[in-house]
């Protein structure tokens, strides 16, 4: 794993002004920040891993642990929260025992809120991983999960 | 010199004049107008968080804040309408809206004010006790201020738990405004950077990144964000619940070389606090954990010696002082003077080390004044005297083109000195590193140059003359073939520059081959005119030496008269000691170096806490640490600073000097009868001149010894991990020093396994 940080780092200066799209690339390589990757950016930026933490946590792109296998956006936007996308939010939520931004402990599920996916027309909506599921309902969606492994 | 520019400016109808390049608020200050502001850090620049400060200027939209807004010519400003006056009791209610208010707002505070009449459940005495803070809040001092009685919003309560994990601090974060101070202190003034904002709006906290401990995250617990903590969220353990403390002394702490000057709060009698001096022209009040945090619990621990003792078949008896003196005067008169050994700390203040070596001199006949020191260094100690004294002033640290630190880590220690070379090295001074585990440089450093202590001497010795064919030496092949490309890249750079600067840390003092890599640091400074700089524990290594508590020097001697630190050739006869050969009486005072001392009939022990040996003094006797006597010390620098008495000495403990002229008065030998530190302080000004009023840093000779010096009696190595004050670890009567200790031995454990 250190060696492919290294070969992120190296396409970025050592500024610190680099710090946010270092942390980008090593988000896009790994999935996740980590604390291994934070203390070799320490090192390569020349500023404390808490630093890095603090900026990085301001973000919600962001995340510091390793991602589950597939990941759950539901629409809250206008359009889906008339249409009931609350009420699917609480369903997934008391399904999978997690609340929003948190993962299953078998890794299986991320769930995320998001506040539109751009499909207003088709609401209420549901991202799974790069499907989008319109016109949810519960039914629908506790079959739909079971797609999922 | 032209005269500067005044700006004319109107503060509340009042005309005032006021240099350009302040902000409103600074030009307020200036002229007594109260703004009330809860996130402003002289010197930081402004921050502008708590919106407290938010004023009325004509010709602005709104209501700028004035910590933020620089002032001009002919602005009128007003501070105290009624319309910003319910503007900042408003903005106060938000911020009050997470934050408990019980010690705010009560309706019985006036009379409880008056009367300390409290509600019935408290005691009358304490009165209310919400937070460790309360009275000394400036949250509460400005709630009053603003003349805010109630709060009308919800309290948006967090219901953290109050983090008492680490040592030192504990961390109420409920309490918590986040005006961003501690953040600020941590990151800009400390340069430290463990503190900061984790994620954002209602939910942020403040800490260090991953949930980590301080303590892991690499905090220094230098207790910055403490001192400026506007609320209780932040507070010292030991003094938590005392309240507000009675007086403040200014002294100098007494547990390194450096001399930071520490403000000691204290309240009946004991030391409840130590902040920093920002004031201060030898550490700008960065002043690290040990004068910080481990005075109080040092000065007041349970295990201090109160009386004075004599060791009977049966176990010890308190004796009393008259009973004590004249034991000790027994026993010391009518041997010889080679049967006496006299041990004496350097943590001692100057006037308690020249009346020993007068006690030595004149009452004991001899030169056998001895000190750990001596078999700590061994025959490096001339070597290392000669360093110490010639040591440059810190301030040359940010003035260097080429910094190079050996065996030095800030961390938990001399950070006057770490803050100075982050500082440089954020400038763009080439900074690199050699230690043998990590140092909390290594961050900022060029290079690290990760070696072991044994091949310092060999490194600094290819580092100075650098050549690839070096390799032919065997001794050296390893090393050109690990770090030769690395010596060849930064010897370029400090050869370029003409100003270096070399730091060496207190691990020298432990290292194999010692003398070898002293001798290579002499050379830097002789031959290629680095400046050096010792960070030593002695702390008055320097105090020792021209008050001649030391074998073959007398007092004033070692004093050169020039203000130049660099050094200068005068032969004195330093005579070796011999710690091995069996004495009659030792007399110990302020040491406890139960495995170096010979063997004897006798054994007296001077001291404010028993040391853990199986060797027991035949006669104990208490004596006052820093806090309770006053005096100066000489830093490594070579300033005289006071140590001033701030509380009275501990019950029956005296100062070292009553006890040593008591003696000296009953056995009617030498000169020595002292009323207070005031008459020692005339008789030192017979040797230097007007001591100790001496504002120049003092200069010393060089000291050209015969001999080896003392004999090493056994190797010591690894002890200078270890602070510790009058002979005594700090780690085993300061419980968070213990965990720090704790700590820095687990990181060098990790660092050996992981090489």
């Amino acid at each position: 794993m250190s060696e492919t940080i290294e070969a992120v780092l190296t396409q970025y200066s050592r500024k610190s002004d680099d710090l946010i799209p270092i942390l980008q690339g090593v988000q896009k390589e790994f999935g996740y920040v980590s604390l291994e990757s934070v203390k070799k950016i320490s090192r390569y930026l020349r500023i404390t891993e808490n630093q890095i933490y603090g900026v990085s946590s301001f973000y919600a792109q962001f995340r510091f642990d390793p991602p589950g296998r597939h990941s759950i956006k539901a629409c809250l936007g206008t359009a889906c929260h008339v249409r009931g996308g609350a009420t699917l939010l609480e369903m997934l939520e008391r399904g999978l025992g997690i609340s929003c931004g948190e993962t299953t402990p078998d890794k299986r599920f991320d769930l995320e809120r998001v506040a539109c996916l751009g499909c207003c027309a088709l609401s209420p909506v549901v991202q799974i991983d790069k499907n989008i599921y319109s016109r949810m309902t519960v039914t629908k969606l506790t079959e739909l999960l079971k797609e999922y492994e | 010199m032209t005269k500067e520019k005044r700006l004319s400016i109107t503060i509340d109808n009042r005309n005032v004049e006021v240099r350009p390049g302040l902000t409103i608020l600074q030009a307020a200050r200036e002229n007594n107008v109260f703004i009330p502001s809860l996130c402003t850090l002289e010197p930081l620049p402004s921050y502008g968080a708590c919106r407290l400060c938010v004023v009325e200027v004509d010709g602005l939209r709104g209501f700028p804040t004035s910590c933020t807004t620089p002032v001009e010519d002919g602005m009128v400003i007003r501070t105290d309408t009624a319309e910003i006056k319910s503007l900042r009791q408003e903005v106060l209610k938000l911020l009050l809206s997470e934050h408990p208010a019980s010690c705010l707002f009560c309706t019985e505070q006036n009379e409880c004010k008056q009367f300390q009449g409290t509600i019935r459940k408290v005691g009358v005495t304490t009165g209310c006790r919400y937070c460790p803070n309360d009275n000394r809040c400036e949250l509460q001092q400005v709630t009053e201020k603003i003349g805010l009685t109630e709060t009308s919003y919800p309290v948006y309560y967090r219901g953290f738990p109050v983090e008492k994990y680490d040592p030192f601090y504990d961390r109420d974060y409920n309490l918590c405004i986040l005006c961003g101070r501690c953040v600020r202190v941590c990151n800009n003034v400390r340069l430290n950077g463990t503190l900061s904002f984790k994620q954002r709006g209602k939910l942020t906290t403040i800490g260090p990144a991953f949930e980590r401990s301080h303590l892991e995250a690499g905090c220094e617990f230098c207790g910055a964000c403490v001192t400026v903590c506007p609320t209780g969220a932040l507070s010292t353990k030991v003094s938590k619940w005392y309240g507000k403390p009675d007086n403040q002394v200014s002294t100098t702490c007494s547990y390194c070389s450096v001399g930071c000057q520490i403000l000691l709060q204290t309240k009946n009698n004991e030391v409840l606090d130590a902040l920093p001096d920002y004031e201060s022209p030898v550490d700008h009040g960065l002043i690290c954990v040990k004068g910080r945090f481990a005075i109080p619990e040092y000065v007041h621990s349970a295990l201090r010696l109160s009386s004075p003792q004599r060791l009977t078949p049966v176990g010890y008896e308190d004796i009393s002082w008259e009973q004590a003196i004249t034991e000790a005067a027994e026993k010391l008169s009518g041997i010889k003077p080679e049967d006496c050994l006299v041990m004496v700390s350097p943590q001692l203040t100057n006037e308690d080390l020249f009346v020993t070596q007068q006690f030595v001199r004149q009452v004991m006949g001899s030169e056998n004044i001895g000190s750990s020191m001596m078999s700590d260094l061994g025959n490096s100690l001339q070597m290392f005297m000669d360093l110490v004294l010639h040591t440059d002033f810190f301030d040359v640290i940010e003035k260097a083109e080429g910094v190079f630190t050996i065996g030095f880590d800030s961390t938990y220690g001399y950070s006057p000195i770490g803050i100075s070379v982050k500082k440089a090295a954020q400038k763009g001074t080439t900074l690199i590193t050699l230690d043998s585990v990590d140092s909390n440089l290594d961050m900022l450093s060029e290079t690290v140059f990760k070696i072991e202590p044994s091949r310092w001497a060999d490194f600094l010795d290819l580092f100075l003359d650098y050549s690839p064919k070096r390799s032919s030496e065997k001794r050296l092949a390893d090393l050109v073939s690990l770090w030769g490309d690395d010596i060849e890249r930064v010897n370029k750079l400090f050869l370029k520059s003409s100003s270096n600067v070399v730091i060496v840390g207190p691990k020298l003092i432990g290292a194999t081959d010692a003398q070898g890599v002293m001798e290579k640091l002499i050379k830097m400074r002789d031959t290629f005119s680095w400046k050096v700089i010792v960070a030593h524990p002695y702390t008055n290594l320097a105090g020792m030496l021209a008050m001649g508590a030391f074998p073959g020097i007398k007092p004033g001697e070692l004093l050169s008269d020039g203000d130049s630190r660099s050094p200068l050739t005068v032969q004195t006869n330093l005579s070796p000691l011999d710690l091995k050969k069996r004495r009659k009486v030792v007399y110990l005072i302020g040491e406890a170096p139960f495995d170096v001392i010979p063997e004897c009939d006798y054994l007296i022990y001077q001291n404010g806490l028993p040391a853990e040996s199986s060797r027991q003094p035949d006669l104990i006797l208490p004596a006052s640490l820093f806090t309770e006597s006053g005096g100066t010390m000489m830093s490594v620098e070579g300033r005289v600073l006071p140590i001033q008495k701030a509380v009275e000495p501990y019950m029956n403990s005296k100062p070292d000097w009553w006890i040593m002229s008591n003696i000296a008065e009953k056995m009617n030998k030498g000169k020595m009868k002292y009323k207070d530190v005031s008459s020692i302080q005339g008789e030192i000004r017979k040797h230097i001149k007007g001591f100790p009023n001496i504002k120049k840093r003092l200069a010393f000779s060089k000291i050209n010894v015969k001999g080896t010096g003392a004999v090493q009696v056994k190797s010591r190595e690894g002890i200078f991990t270890q602070d510790s004050y009058r002979g005594i670890p700090l780690a085993e009567v300061v419980m968070g020093m213990k965990a720090i200790e704790e700590r820095v031995q687990s990181i060098s454990c990790s660092d050996k396994e992981a090489q």
